[in-house]
């Protein structure tokens, strides 16, 4: 048979650059901001990095929920209510119980909340409503939810249970342990498995991945339970880091928008089928430090705020211009 | 089995959506051992059976059997398990993913594709490619490999050659030839004549929604399958639509107005060179997908030509951007009315959007000045103006007939239409026949697309015919429907046979 000239592989070096550039310039940006952040206090050390991690953990688990639908293609305005009634849930159930009791809870309401949130996403699917639309009436409906089940602020936790998730000053590693945990046990085998690579299909070309056999609805539902998963643990871990369950709606609103800073910042393309969580993880990171960097620069707290949306914007533009001559060549 | 003996058999497979008759009632018999072709023109029902028999659509009445045994497919990837496996028209390939993930999402064995594809000497092709930086011939390949991987009985092969250079093209009818030598069949779908005369064991043709004819195909039956497509129907339209041609002749001595000249763009076309005077109509004929919408595009000022020259009354047209164009006077109308209206906003605004939308005039909007030319444009055009309110609640004609509207509030020199009447009942029809042909009278050069070759006789003065991105043909507009649709599949017939 005829020999037919074959167009030739992309180099290794470009793929990868293809692939996992933006990951890496995320991380690159997020190792200097640590290094600028280590200059400005002289004893950086346990108490910093435990700040930096526990209070990070949760916004890196929401970047995470939000990141799988913006793959699949969607998007989930209910995030940071679900992980608002997590923490409340938990917090309710776990007052002066003991950390078995504790772990238990935790375990049940991430389960709970992965229920949910998979019902949502079949809300979404059979309705056949913008998911904008199913999402941001259910974040309501769970904000009033996590009302019910706490009144107001309240609830607690077993301290060795706070000490288990988020550790102390003198043992800053175990929420970056469990960030690690979550990412390696969870994500990483699915985004190998068929039902991952599904997800990445139908935010990729719907059409394409129906006609190559994926069951649209069913990954589109999978999307929003493991997006369930992911709140679930960020409310479990809010409940550890505070010690109590806070039912407002301010709190659910913060986290989402940030939860979608991260993801554009992490390099998930919002039209979907691009990136991977590791980047939103990272960007999570990093939109933590920009606020401390800036207090410690001796920014005026208010003008912050506005310097604060002022990088996210330049870095993602910058990103994006990148993206863009890298298409071109 | 024995050989004769039939692996496909469909019998009055029927769909419909809505009101709009998709497909009649089919039959098709495809047997062991047999590659059979699949013709018809455009709208004749053949992606709507082909999509029925994979399983992208369920039926709505008729029995499919494959060796004896009913199939009831739920989705394409249901095909596997009973023997078919398609290579769908529309790419099948996940552009983000790589190869390699793109066959385990379809449960591929990797190792299998590997060989195959050593095995047609594309061996250097890489799995861990993205989709997205293949060119799209080989992705059509990986597309066929992956079928085949699948050992089917019955290999679908919808407009499979449409993408694909000489070389691979010949690779696929070496691969039909094996499958169909080792006992499988295949059901081949082209507009191309020549590969189903060459390649085929038999066809099957299909003309308003029903199979009319099934023969084995020879050199010299190329006329016979024209025949078949068109059928009875000749003339027919043209009694009801009387009267919308105009016997005038085009003083051929103005110059022209739009010249387009070794135009090249996109992957799909190649070299067109056209020109048009004023008071002419030029149709554009073609088959799905043979450059018609990259040349349209191209004129519209929505896509960058790769090489070649666009002159607007002997100025170089290089447009950036619609506005661009809209500015040098051409205009155009596309097939999908929703693309072009604001489907929400009134009748008066649509219309008034194009001269609103004009950076050169920032004032304020004169509503007297703006009322006249809208009022005018309605009149001329008949709008039925009950749902004057929406533009949305307007039937499909009447939407035609806004988006025609608004250029002519607006004012042109050349007019684009690109299939103006798709889905258009058959008295609005022929008010816009008649309105082109007012417009032309009027000065106005015209081209238009259309995918009812009959329109061509009615409205145009001489046509154009794409084929494969290149203009193979430029008849007269009574050269007649067999010598245009012939010259669209590639089969260009000898000068004198034509007139």
């Amino acid at each position: 048979m005829t020999a037919t000239t074959v167009p030739p592989p992309t180099p290794r070096l470009v793929r990868f650059r293809q692939d996992h550039g933006w990951t890496v310039g995320v991380g690159l940006l997020l190792v200097a901001m640590v290094a600028l952040r280590a200059a400005q206090i002289p004893s950086f050390g346990g108490f910093e990095l435990r700040s930096l991690t526990a209070g990070t953990l949760m916004l890196a688990l929401l970047a995470m929920a939000q990141g799988v639908v913006v793959i699949s293609g969607g998007i989930n305005l209910a995030v940071g209510a679900l992980m608002v009634l997590a923490n409340c849930v938990s917090a309710f159930l776990m007052e002066g119980q003991p950390l078995a009791a504790c772990l238990l809870i935790a375990a049940g309401t991430v389960v709970a909340i992965a229920l949910l949130s998979a019902a949502m996403g079949w809300i979404v699917v059979v309705s056949g409503l913008p998911d904008i639309v199913v999402t941001l009436a259910l974040h309501f409906v769970f904000v009033g939810l996590a009302l019910v089940v706490l009144g107001g602020p309240g609830g607690g936790t077993a301290p060795e249970f706070s000490q288990l998730i988020v550790g102390g000053f003198s043992n800053p590693w175990p929420a970056l342990a469990w960030l690690v945990a979550i990412y390696g046990l969870i994500w990483v085998p699915f985004r190998r498995s068929r039902a991952g690579i599904a997800l990445y299909a139908i935010g990729s070309d719907r059409q394409a991945a129906f006609l190559a056999g994926v069951v649209v609805r069913r990954a589109r539902i999978t999307a929003y339970l493991l997006s369930g998963v992911f709140a679930g643990f960020g409310g479990v871990a809010t409940t550890a880091l505070l010690g109590s369950g806070s039912p407002e709606e301010s709190i659910a609103l913060g986290a989402l928008l940030s939860s979608v800073a991260a993801v554009v910042l992490g390099g998930v393309a919002l039209s979907g089928g691009v990136g991977d969580l590791l980047g939103p993880v990272l960007a999570a990171f990093a939109l933590t430090l920009i606020p401390a960097i800036l207090l410690s620069l001796g920014v005026d707290s208010n003008m912050a705020v506005l310097l604060e949306g002022a990088i996210i914007i330049v870095l993602v533009m910058l990103g994006a211009l990148l993206e863009t001559r890298r298409r071109r060549e | 089995m024995p050989p004769d003996e039939a692996l496909l058999s469909a019998r009055g497979v029927a769909k419909s959506y809505g009101s709009v008759v998709a497909l009649r009632s089919a039959d098709l018999t495809v047997r062991a051992g047999e590659s059979h072709a699949l013709l018809g023109a455009n709208g004749a029902g053949k992606s709507t059976f082909v999509k029925i028999l994979t399983g992208v659509i369920s039926r709505d009445a008729g029995t499919i059997t494959v060796a004896g045994e009913p199939v009831e497919l739920q989705s394409p990837a249901d095909g596997y398990g009973k023997g078919i496996a398609a290579v769908f028209q529309d790419p099948a390939l996940v552009p983000d993913l790589t190869v390699e993930q793109n066959l385990k999402l379809t449960g591929t064995d990797v190792a299998a594709v590997r060989a195959r594809l050593a095995d047609l000497g594309l061996g250097g092709l890489s799995l861990a490619e993205r989709v997205r930086d293949i060119p799209l011939p080989f992705q059509r390949m990986l597309d066929l490999v992956r079928a085949l991987v699948h050992r089917p009985r019955l290999l679908v092969l919808d407009e499979i050659t449409a993408a694909l250079p000489a070389d691979l093209a010949t690779l696929v009818f070496d691969v039909m030839a094996r499958h169909t030598a080792a006992g499988g069949s295949v059901l081949f779908i082209s507009h191309r004549l020549e590969e189903v005369v060459e390649h085929c064991a038999r066809c099957t043709v299909f003309r308003d929604g029903r199979d009319v004819a099934s023969f084995e195909p020879r050199p010299g039956s190329e006329q016979r399958i024209v025949r078949s497509m068109l059928g009875e129907t000749v003339g027919h339209l043209a009694e009801e639509t009387a009267g919308a041609r105009r016997a005038t002749a085009v003083p051929a001595d103005r110059p022209p107005r739009l010249v387009v000249e070794h135009l090249s763009a996109g992957r799909s076309l190649r070299d067109v060179s056209f020109a048009v005077r004023p008071g002419e109509v030029l149709g554009v004929a073609a088959l799905e997908g043979q450059g018609q919408d990259v040349l349209f595009a191209v004129l519209a000022g929505e896509q960058p030509a790769r090489s070649g020259r666009i002159l607007v009354d002997g100025e170089e047209l290089t447009p950036r951007h619609p506005a661009t164009a809209i500015h040098r006077g051409v205009v155009l109308v596309p097939s999908d009315r929703s693309v072009a209206l604001l489907p929400q906003r009134s009748i008066r605004e649509n219309i008034a959007l194009p001269s609103r939308a004009r950076v050169s005039r920032w004032g304020p909007i004169n509503r007297r000045r703006e009322n006249r030319r809208v009022g005018e444009a309605v009149e001329r055009l008949a709008i039925d103006t009950r749902a004057a309110a929406q533009a949305r609640r307007l039937s499909g004609g009447n939407q035609q007939k806004l988006t025609i509207g608004r250029w002519l509030a607006e004012g042109f020199s050349t007019l684009l239409l690109f299939d103006p009447t798709r889905g258009i009942d058959i008295g609005t029809k022929r008010q816009i026949y008649g309105l082109v042909r007012d417009l032309a009278d009027e000065g106005a050069a015209v081209v238009l697309y259309t995918s009812e070759l009959r329109e061509i006789e009615l409205v145009c003065d001489r046509t154009v015919v794409l084929y494969r991105g290149e203009v193979v043909a430029e008849l007269p507009a009574d050269a007649g429907e067999e010598a245009i649709l012939s010259a669209a599949h590639g089969f260009v017939a000898q000068p004198e046979e034509v007139r």
